[in-house]
C-alpha cells in the first residue's frame, strides 16, 4: 500500500509537468489553430536559464524562478513577432508556422548545445531533495510542490478564460476568428499574448522538472511529445482536459512500469496502445471543446 | 617611396605564401579523416573524445610529423544519423584520407562501415563499447578500441567475487548502447550463476525513475547492476535509489566515469563503484594529463584520452606500415600487440588477437568508488 500511495504521488508530479506542457500547446492551439512542437525546447531554454539563476548566480528560488518566467514570456513573445507574424500577414498556408515553430525548435536547442555546453547541469528544487512523509502517503518536497504550483496554475487559467473579459476574448478567437475580429478584438494582441503565455507555462514546466531529470539539451523533445499526448488524450479545447490528459498518461506510464506483468522493454509502449485504444473509443479526447452557442 | 615600394612586395610576397602554403601542405599532409558528433545525442561523449584526437594530432606534429610528413585531422559532423554518418565517410574516402575515426553513436559507427569495407579504408572507433560492433559486420578494415560491455560486467564482476551475490537487480536505458550493455550485462551475470531478480528499464526522456526502483525495492536485491549509458537517466536512477531508501551496493558501468556526474549527480554518488578505463596514477596517464593540460588549457579525463589513444594507435600502424596504403596499414593495424597508451591500468596494452578485431585489453578496466562526490583511487585492476 506504501508503495502504491508513493507511486501516487510521483505519477501525479509527473502528470502535473505533462499537463503544464500540454497547457502550453493549448494556449496558442486555443485562439490560432497553430501546434507549436517547439514548447517542449521552451521548457529546456527554462531549465537552463533555472540553471543559471540558481545554480551559477545562487539567486533565492523565488527571485530566480520570476527572472526566467519573465525572460521566457519575451522569449514567447519575441517568436510568435520573429517565425508566426510575418508568415501569417503575407497569407502563408496554415502548416507555414508550424514548419516555422520546427526551424525555432532547432534554433534553441543548439543556441544552448553551443552556447552552454552538452553536458547536463543541475539545476536544485524549491526546498531541497528532502522526503515528506504524510502518513502513508510520501513523496519528494519537489513532487508536492509541483503539484501544488500547477494545480494553482490550472486553477488561475481557469479562471482567467471563464471569469474575465481578456480571457472571454480568447475564447471568442477561437470560435470564430473572422467575427471576433469583426466584433473589434485584436487578432494580433491576442496571438501575441498567447505565445508569450504558452512560454511561461512551458517554462514553468521546464524549471519544475528539471530538478529531477537535470538541464540537457535534448530535454525539450521527449517533454514535447509527452505533452502533446496529454493534449490529445484531454480534449484539445479545455483547460481542464490538458490537467486531466497529463494525469492520465502519466499514471498509465508509472503504474504499467510498476505493476504490469509485462517485460521492461514493453512496458513504455503500453500507454501508447492505451492512446491509441483511447482515441478509437473518444477521438475527440476525454473533454470536448466548447461550440458556438446560436 | 622605396620603403613604400618593399612594403607592397612584402605584402604581396606574403599573400601569395597564404595561398600557396596551405595548397603545398596540403598536397604533403597524412590524412586522416574523423567523423564526430557535434549537435546530436552523442555530442556530450563526442566532443571530449575529438578533443583527446585533435591535441594526439598537434602532439604528433609537434615531433616533426608522419613518415616525415605533417598530419592533417578532417572532421566531419554526422549529426548522430547513420545515413550521415556514410555520407560524410565516403567524403572523406574521397579527400584521401588514410584513415578514418569514427566518434560518434553506435548505429552511425555501424553505417559508415558500409563504406569502410566497400572502400577497404581503414576504420577504427577510440570509444565505442557496443560489443557487436565488430560482429555484425564483417568489415577487416574496422576496429574497436573501447572497453567492451562484457569487459566491464567481467570486472565488476572480479572485483565483487568474494561478495558472493546471489540475486541482483539490472537497470538500464532504453538507448541503443544501454540494451547492448545491458544485455552483456546480463550474460556475464546469469554465466557466474548469479539471479536477476528485477531488470528494469528507464527510457530516456523519463521524468523519474520511481516506478522502477520501486520495483528493484520490492525485489530485495542484494546488488544493484547500472547499464544504462545516458547521464539525465542515470541520475535519476540514483536519486530515486536515495529518495526511497535504498541500501544495496551499486555496482555501475564506465559511463558513471564521466566526471560531469560529480556536478550533475551532486551528493548522490557516495559509495557508488564503477568500472573505468583511466588510472590518473598510471605514469602514462600521468604525462599524457600533464601535457594536455599545459597545451590545452583545461584537464583532460577518461574522454579526452580515449581520443588521443586512438590517433597515435593510428599513427603507429601508419609508421609500422611505413606508407599510408591501404592494405598495409589494415595489415599494421591488425598486428597491433601489447600496445600502451593512456587509457587502461598499469600494464595493460590494446591489441588484436587473430581474428578479433576489438583491442581493448579484457584485463585493462579499473575499478573505482566514488568518495563523496569524488571520484576515490583504483581499487581493482582487470578481470582475473
Amino acid at each position: 500500500m506504501n508503495d502504491f500511495l508513493e507511486l501516487v504521488v510521483g505519477a501525479s508530479a509527473s502528470g502535473c509537468v505533462y499537463a503544464l506542457v500540454a497547457l502550453s500547446y493549448l494556449l496558442i492551439t486555443k485562439p490560432t489553430g497553430i501546434i507549436n512542437f517547439a514548447v517542449g525546447e521552451w521548457a529546456m531554454l527554462a531549465a537552463f536559464g533555472g540553471f543559471l539563476a540558481l545554480s551559477r548566480f545562487n539567486l533565492p528560488y523565488p527571485v530566480g524562478m520570476a527572472l526566467v518566467l519573465v525572460a521566457m514570456f519575451a522569449v514567447g513573445w519575441a517568436t510568435e513577432r520573429i517565425a508566426v507574424r510575418p508568415l501569417v500577414e503575407r497569407g502563408a498556408p496554415a502548416l507555414a508556422p508550424i514548419l516555422a515553430l520546427l526551424g525555432m525548435l532547432v534554433v534553441f536547442r543548439e543556441i544552448v548545445s553551443l552556447g552552454l555546453g552538452p553536458d547536463p547541469q543541475p539545476v536544485p528544487p524549491a526546498f531541497g531533495f528532502g522526503r515528506l512523509e504524510l502518513g502513508a502517503v510520501a513523496g519528494s518536497y519537489q513532487s508536492f510542490f509541483i503539484i501544488l504550483v500547477t494545480l494553482s496554475v490550472f486553477a488561475a487559467v481557469w479562471y482567467f478564460f471563464e471569469r474575465t473579459l481578456a480571457g472571454k476574448s480568447f475564447e471568442a478567437v477561437a470560435l470564430d476568428r473572422r467575427a471576433a475580429a469583426l466584433m473589434g478584438i485584436n487578432l494580433r494582441r491576442v496571438t501575441s499574448v498567447a505565445f508569450a503565455g504558452s512560454a511561461t507555462v512551458a517554462a514553468l514546466a521546464g524549471v519544475l522538472v528539471a530538478p529531477n531529470v537535470s538541464a540537457h539539451y535534448l530535454m525539450g523533445l521527449p517533454l514535447a511529445i509527452q505533452g502533446f499526448t496529454a493534449l490529445v488524450i484531454g480534449g484539445v479545447g479545455r483547460v481542464e482536459g490538458a490537467l486531466l490528459g497529463g494525469l492520465i498518461l502519466a499514471f498509465a506510464e508509472q503504474f504499467t512500469v510498476r505493476y504490469a506483468p509485462v517485460p521492461p522493454g514493453l512496458a513504455m509502449g503500453v500507454p501508447l496502445v492505451l492512446l491509441i485504444v483511447f482515441l478509437l473509443l473518444r477521438p475527440t479526447g476525454l473533454l470536448r471543446a466548447r461550440e458556438a452557442r446560436a | 617611396m622605396v620603403a613604400s615600394f618593399q612594403r607592397r612586395v612584402r605584402a604581396a610576397v606574403a599573400g601569395v605564401m597564404v595561398l600557396v602554403v596551405p595548397v603545398a601542405f596540403a598536397q604533403n599532409t597524412i590524412k586522416i579523416g574523423m567523423i564526430t558528433d557535434k549537435v546530436g545525442p552523442a555530442k556530450g561523449y563526442a566532443e571530449p573524445v575529438a578533443n583527446g584526437a585533435i591535441y594526439a594530432v598537434k602532439e604528433i606534429n609537434a615531433k616533426g610529423g608522419l613518415l616525415g610528413r605533417q598530419v592533417e585531422l578532417l572532421v566531419e559532423d554526422d549529426q548522430g544519423k547513420p545515413d550521415v554518418s556514410a555520407t560524410v565517410a565516403r567524403k572523406l574516402v574521397d579527400a584521401g584520407v588514410a584513415f578514418i575515426l569514427s566518434v560518434s553513436v553506435s548505429p552511425a559507427t555501424q553505417q559508415a562501415q558500409s563504406v569502410t569495407l566497400e572502400t577497404k579504408t581503414p576504420h577504427m572507433t577510440p570509444s565505442n563499447s557496443g560489443d557487436t560492433l565488430t560482429t555484425q559486420v564483417n568489415n577487416p578494415n574496422f576496429w574497436q578500441t573501447g572497453p567492451l560491455g562484457s569487459t566491464q560486467i567481467s570486472t565488476l564482476l572480479s572485483y565483487a567475487r568474494n561478495k558472493n551475490y546471489k540475486r541482483v537487480a539490472l537497470i538500464t536505458d532504453n538507448s541503443e548502447l544501454g540494451q547492448i550493455t545491458a544485455r552483456f550485462f546480463k550474460a556475464g551475470l546469469e554465466k557466474s550463476n548469479i539471479q536477476i531478480v528485477s531488470e528494469e528499464v528507464v527510457p530516456l526522456g523519463s521524468t523519474t525513475a520511481d516506478p522502477q526502483m520501486q520495483k528493484v525495492r520490492a525485489a530485495n536485491a542484494e546488488a544493484l547492476f547500472m547499464a544504462g549509458v545516458s547521464t539525465p537517466e542515470n541520475t535519476q536512477i540514483l536519486r530515486s535509489y536515495r529518495q526511497l531508501g535504498l541500501k544495496m551496493p551499486v555496482l555501475a558501468g564506465y559511463n558513471l566515469s564521466i566526471p560531469v556526474y560529480s556536478n550533475v549527480a551532486k551528493g548522490l554518488l557516495d559509495g557508488v563503484t564503477f568500472v573505468d578505463a583511466f588510472d590518473p596514477s598510471k605514469p602514462e596517464t600521468k604525462r599524457f594529463i600533464d601535457s594536455f593540460k599545459k597545451d590545452m588549457g583545461s584537464d583532460p579525463y577518461n574522454l579526452n584520452g580515449y581520443g588521443y589513444d586512438g590517433i597515435m594507435l593510428v599513427a603507429d600502424a601508419i609508421k609500422r606500415a611505413g606508407s599510408t596504403d591501404k592494405e598495409k596499414v589494415r595489415e599494421a593495424m591488425q598486428a597491433t600487440k601489447s600496445w600502451q597508451g593512456v587509457m587502461g591500468g598499469v600494464g595493460s596494452g590494446y591489441g588484436f588477437a587473430d581474428g578479433k578485431r576489438t583491442g581493448f585489453d579484457a584485463n585493462g578496466m579499473v575499478v573505482r568508488v566514488y568518495e563523496g562526490d569524488q571520484q576515490g583511487k583504483v581499487v581493482y585492476v582487470g578481470a582475473r
